[in-house]
């Protein structure tokens, strides 16, 4: 079998990396007025904050192999709760402990029926995704909550920005910097990040090797729940509406965003800082795409193929990983010329 | 009818498991092969399928040069394999799993004939005597012996209609109770004298001398002798499969020996599990107690009942007396019980995970700083002690196991069994795939570990192995622990023949 | 390298699709681009705009309102001269108030009033659903059985339920069976055909079920097929809706049972829009909260004669 082309290792590891910053590069060379402005990074990132929470959360459920598909409806039916409640004279504490309760039951839910009944991952939350947007549909009677009824301190929140000298930082981009601190820790510095690691490399041996799987994946999931409930409150702040369905987009989203992490590792393991590179690639590409006036369906295909692209290149380098014949003919013939 | 086979070798990463072997296959005749287990029968078997790719191979089918690239080829010659591997599809019925690897009937060249299908397939079953198994069930269903009929039965979809073949069968018998294989017998026999040649590999001594007009027996890689049936004995076959040469291993090197303990730290009583009949036994702190037994005997489900791994369904375990209720894997790594599994690669190790990182496995919490943080120091210094006692060759704690000889792997389990500081010890074939230097480093280790207090369960199918480190050896049959020997009156022959029950 | 010139290749591919930009650049926003209505309003604005030599960017973000407040962000820092609104500007708030802070003037079209907007044209949708609502009393002489289709999360299609609700409830002798809100689970066509579907089942008796009023086109088409495919076209059903899409049109010029819907004026409501923002443009500010532009009842004898 002829071997791929050699990558040199840095390319390989930091190859998404690379191509992020030359994203970046051109749209700055594009759009040098508007781009690379300190208030449209700010953009950025309290656009990308939402999306960030529910993959930086995500990222521990693959890291044991699984995925959570029912993120994004969770994110919805959490608003369509903390709504409700307002709607029944809630204040703004007693909603946010509900809803975040309710993300909590429902990862629970999710954690049981993986870990504890043995469904595969893909089917259970799938089955949960429904259940959840059934849950946000039928609560809310298909109508969005908006209005007076939202306290404006709620509201207010997912608008505001702590000063910060110059700079203006808003509260979501916080917030999410703080998911992201808490994951990254729990994942490189933790027993627990390691014990996770461990299922996601080689199940049989992790549990063989005294690891209590079923505790762990239900625990991954509890957060992933709770990361999906953050994320619904953070939305439902940030439009002042809760519509039964505006979350549904998050799901693939984050779920291509911790792919992109992936490929940023050695391993091909999940890891907390890639997916962040996941992220600002998506917001990047959205923002920079939407300023050169790019036709929206345009954009999305350009995401998509995007994502192949860094997937197969980052594969095709990985150990183990083959590229097909035609394609490494391709790549070899490029290179003697 | 004629199938000569020279010169067949094969090496697996350097390490010879077929060695210039030859074998010859004639019509109206069933020839026996013999071995332990790795003497390269199955190997042997795997070159003539064309399922693995030979490092050399002289094949004549009556008189004519041909080879064997891939399984069609081998289809092609007219050979047909029964493998030791049950390859039953659960989902199909038994109807369609017996042409899993024959033509199916056609309709109109596209569709599948299922009348047609029928009718064959009720003719197969009849044709071995088989009348109580349901063509239209599903072979999830189907009893172990069943599925190893039906998998038989396949082998001989349209044998009346076509010329004699050539049937190649790996341990058929191995999965029949006595009834069943007195089907299989008279199936071989109507073979055999409708001119079709028959090679068979079998563990049941016995069976040879009803079945087969001449044996031939390998050992290490080689065929050491081929004689007829009539000239030889079950003690002949045994002495040749052993060999006389077999203690020159390192096992035999002497390491100073502690004692055992007078009570016992280990008492299992009546344990049975869905994978084990029955075992009861003791094991005393500092002993080293060997488990013989052929393949399939159920000596890593012993372990497997041990761990906690498979739910235990009878039976109680106690160790330093006090009782294991059902326990977790986790909870047996707590107790102090280390465990090296059969399958290193896929049931022991994280490949792609750091040589200090497979090490502190089972024992992270050990290594816990405030707020459940991890002391990657520690974790770091203890591993680098433990690389240093176990004489690991790695480039340093960092290198990913992946990248690591077989040898080396196995002295990170070891590694992470010595961290446990363990009462009790299970190794599952610590020395297998393992190259001689590295074997020397663990029979070290072993004999350590048993200095230091712990009690060790060796499973091993290296007989001299089991003799050199062991003084008391269990000897497992059909899932059950049926007897118990001291080693010191023991030599393997006389083992083997106790593995093999009955037969000398 | 190789990965880092594959992307800058694809990048720079579709960088040449940017143009220079000295004219009046306008960003025309929406969740419900797939919409015919959506489709006929932004290509009426095209026209009026491609006359006035402006440059349109079209944004869709296919039902995700949360990307679309981004996406308005987007657009107002990267400084466009004027935003263009289809969708419930109270669901959109931050992306309003990033237009205003950046000086931005948005315009509604068919959205709703909102203070952030500039102005909001529309038809007026009370009279429109009054002039299907009459229709249907009239046909069935003022008594009958009568199935709704409504959806009240979008205020101007929510007006028009209530307001057709309210002639029924007035006509002593006219029964609402059914308010029934259409799944968009597969688009509200195939919502409606299946829960048009049910009601059929629950209502076997031919003459049960007199007309089926739809607060637009789509319900109407859905409540036709699943009409016609339960053999039940002969019964004389009265169906109606809004918004005189093309294949409701189509429906209506063949004879079926599809007998009337309203035409809103997209193209005019687009005009109307495009004069605004070009007397806004020129420095004329408008205090009118909404501009109507009116909407016609269209039946067979409309669409043949």
């Amino acid at each position: 079998m002829p071997q791929l082309p050699h990558m040199p290792a840095f390319l390989r590891r930091y190859g998404t990396l690379i191509g992020f910053l030359a994203i970046v590069l051109f749209f700055w060379t594009q759009r040098p007025q508007t781009f690379m402005t300190l208030p449209n990074w700010v953009n950025i990132t309290r656009q990308m904050s939402i999306l960030g929470v529910v993959a930086f959360t995500m990222t521990i459920v693959m890291v044991t192999g699984d995925f959570d598909l029912s993120v994004g409806a969770m994110a919805s039916l959490v608003g369509i709760v903390a709504g409700s409640a307002f709607q029944s004279g809630a204040g703004v504490g007693e909603a946010v402990a509900l809803a975040l309760l309710v993300g909590l039951a429902g990862g629970a839910l999710n954690g049981l029926l993986v870990a504890g009944v043995g469904i595969s991952a893909f089917v259970a939350t799938l089955g949960t995704l429904t259940v959840f947007r059934g849950l946000a549909l039928y609560t809310s009677g298909g109508a969005s909550i908006y209005g007076r009824v939202i306290p404006a301190e709620f509201s207010s929140f997912g608008r505001g920005a702590i000063q910060l000298g110059e700079l203006r930082i808003p509260n979501l981009t916080l917030l999410a910097a703080l998911v992201l601190a808490l994951v990254f820790v729990i994942l490189r510095f933790t027993i627990v990040g390691r014990r996770l690691y461990a299922i996601g490399g080689n199940r049989e041996a992790a549990r063989f090797g005294g690891i209590r799987i079923a505790r762990l994946r239900m625990l991954s999931f509890v957060i992933s729940g709770l990361g999906a409930a953050v994320a619904g409150l953070m939305l439902f702040s940030r439009l002042s509406t809760a519509h039964p369905t505006q979350g549904e987009g998050l799901m693939l989203q984050a779920i291509a965003a911790v792919f992109l992490g992936m490929t940023m590792n050695e391993e091909a393991q999940p890891n907390v800082l890639g997916t962040l590179v996941g992220v600002l690639i998506l917001g990047v590409l959205a923002n920079g795409l939407t300023q050169m006036q790019i036709d929206t369906y345009i954009q999305q295909i350009l995401t998509g193929l995007i994502i192949i692209l860094a997937v197969t290149l980052s594969s095709l380098s990985q150990r183990g990983l083959r590229a097909p014949e035609w394609l490494r003919r391709l790549l070899s013939e490029r290179r003697t010329t | 009818m004629h199938l000569k086979i020279r010169r067949a070798s094969k090496a697996y990463a350097g390490v010879p498991a077929l060695i210039d072997a030859a074998l010859d296959l004639y019509g109206g005749e069933v020839l026996g092969l013999v071995g332990e287990n790795g003497a390269g029968k199955s190997t042997l078997i795997k070159l003539l399928a064309g399922l693995e790719a030979p490092d050399s191979l002289e094949a004549r089918l009556n008189g004519a040069r041909v080879t064997i690239p891939d399984s069609a080829a081998a289809r092609r010659l007219g050979l047909r394999f029964i493998h030791q591997e049950l390859a039953i599809v659960p989902a199909l019925t038994v109807a369609e799993n017996l042409f899993l690897n024959n033509p199916l009937p056609r309709l109109g060249g596209v569709f599948v004939n299922r009348a047609a299908l029928y009718t064959l397939a009720d003719e197969a079953l009849r044709r071995l005597g088989i009348e109580h198994i349901d063509l239209r069930q599903r072979a999830a269903l189907l009893s172990p012996g069943d599925a190893m009929l039906v998998k038989i039965a396949s082998a001989f979809i349209g044998a009346d209609e076509q010329q004699p073949l050539i049937y190649i069968m790996d341990e058929p018998s191995a999965a029949l109770n006595q009834a069943e294989a007195e089907l299989l017998y008279a199936v071989i026999e109507r073979l055999r004298a409708r001119g079709c040649a028959l090679l068979v590999v079998t563990h049941r001594l016995h069976e040879l001398f009803r079945i087969a007009q001449r044996v031939t027996v390998m050992r290490d890689g080689r065929v050491v002798t081929t004689q007829k049936i009539t000239e030889t004995s079950a003690e002949a076959l045994i002495q040749a499969m052993t060999g006389a040469n077999a203690s020159q291993l390192p096992a035999t090197e002497q390491v100073k020996t502690v004692p055992p303990a007078e009570r016992p730290l280990l008492r299992v009583r009546g344990l049975r599990t869905d994978a084990l009949v029955s075992a009861s036994f003791e094991l005393r702190a500092g002993e080293i107690v060997g488990v013989a037994g052929l393949a399939g005997a159920g000596r890593s489900q012993l372990l497997g009942a041990l761990m906690g791994i498979d739910k235990r369904r009878a039976g109680g375990i106690e160790l330093a007396s006090e009782a294991l209720q059902n326990p977790a894997p986790a909870d047996c790594w707590a107790r102090g019980i280390a465990y090296l599994p059969e399958e290193r690669r896929s049931q022991g190790l994280l490949l792609g995970g750091r040589v200090s990182h497979n090490m502190t496995l089972p024992h992270l919490s050990r290594f816990r700083r405030w707020l459940a943080m991890m002391d990657r120091r520690a974790e770091d210094r203890r591993s680098q002690q433990l690389s240093h006692s176990v004489q690991l060759r790695a480039t340093g704690i960092q290198q990913r196991l992946r990248e690591l000889s077989g040898g080396n792997q196995q002295k990170v389990m070891f590694a992470r069994a010595i961290l446990a500081k363990p009462r009790l010890v299970l190794l599952d074939e610590p020395t297998r795939g393992v190259d001689v230097g590295a074997k020397r480093d663990i029979y070290r280790l072993i004999r350590e570990l048993a200095a230091d207090g712990a009690g060790i369960l060796l499973v091993s199918s290296e007989l001299d192995e089991l003799l050199a480190l062991c003084g008391r050896i269990l000897i497992m049959r059909e899932r059950r622990l049926v007897d118990e020997v001291p080693t010191a009156d023991l030599d393997e022959r006389a083992l083997l023949s106790l593995m093999f029950a009955g037969a000398a | 390298m190789r990965k880092f010139s594959l992307f800058l290749v694809l990048l720079l591919a579709i960088g040449g699709a940017a143009l220079a930009q000295d004219a009046p650049s306008i960003a025309v926003m929406t969740p419900f681009l797939a919409q015919p209505g959506t489709q006929l309003m932004v290509e009426g604005f095209e026209a009026a705009a491609a006359d006035k030599g402006w440059q349109v960017n079209v944004i869709d973000t296919s039902e995700d309102i949360a990307a679309l407040v981004s996406r308005m962000e987007d657009v107002a820092l990267q400084g466009v001269d004027a935003i263009v609104i289809n969708v419930d500007p109270t669901q959109i708030e931050p992306g309003l108030q990033a237009a205003a802070d950046a000086g931005i003037p948005v315009f509604g079209l068919d959205s709703g009033a909102h203070p952030l907007l500039a102005t909001n044209v529309t038809s007026n949708g009370y009279t429109m659903a009054a002039e299907t609502a009459t229709y249907v009393v009239d046909r069935l002489n003022g008594a009958g059985n009568v199935v709704m289709f409504i959806f009240e999360p979008y205020p101007p299609v929510q007006k028009r339920g209530a307001i057709a609700q309210a002639i029924f409830d007035n006509t002593p002798d006219i029964h609402i069976m059914d308010a029934i809100t259409p799944s968009f689970d597969n688009g509200p066509l195939e919502g409606a055909r299946n829960a048009m579907e049910a009601v059929l089942l629950a209502h076997p008796e031919a003459g049960s079920i007199s007309a089926v009023w739809a607060a637009w086109d789509d319900p109407a088409l859905g409540a036709l097929q699943a009409i016609e495919d339960a053999g039940r076209a002969d019964e004389g059903i009265v169906i109606v809706g809004i918004d005189a899409t093309n294949q409701a049109r189509d429906a209506i010029a063949r004879g079926s049972n599809f007998e009337a819907t309203v035409a809103q004026d997209f193209s005019g409501m687009a005009a109307r829009v495009a004069d605004l923002v070009e007397a806004r443009l020129g420095g004329m500010m408008s205090a009118q909260v909404n501009h109507y532009v009116p909407a016609r009842l269209v039946t067979q004898a409309d669409l043949v004669g």
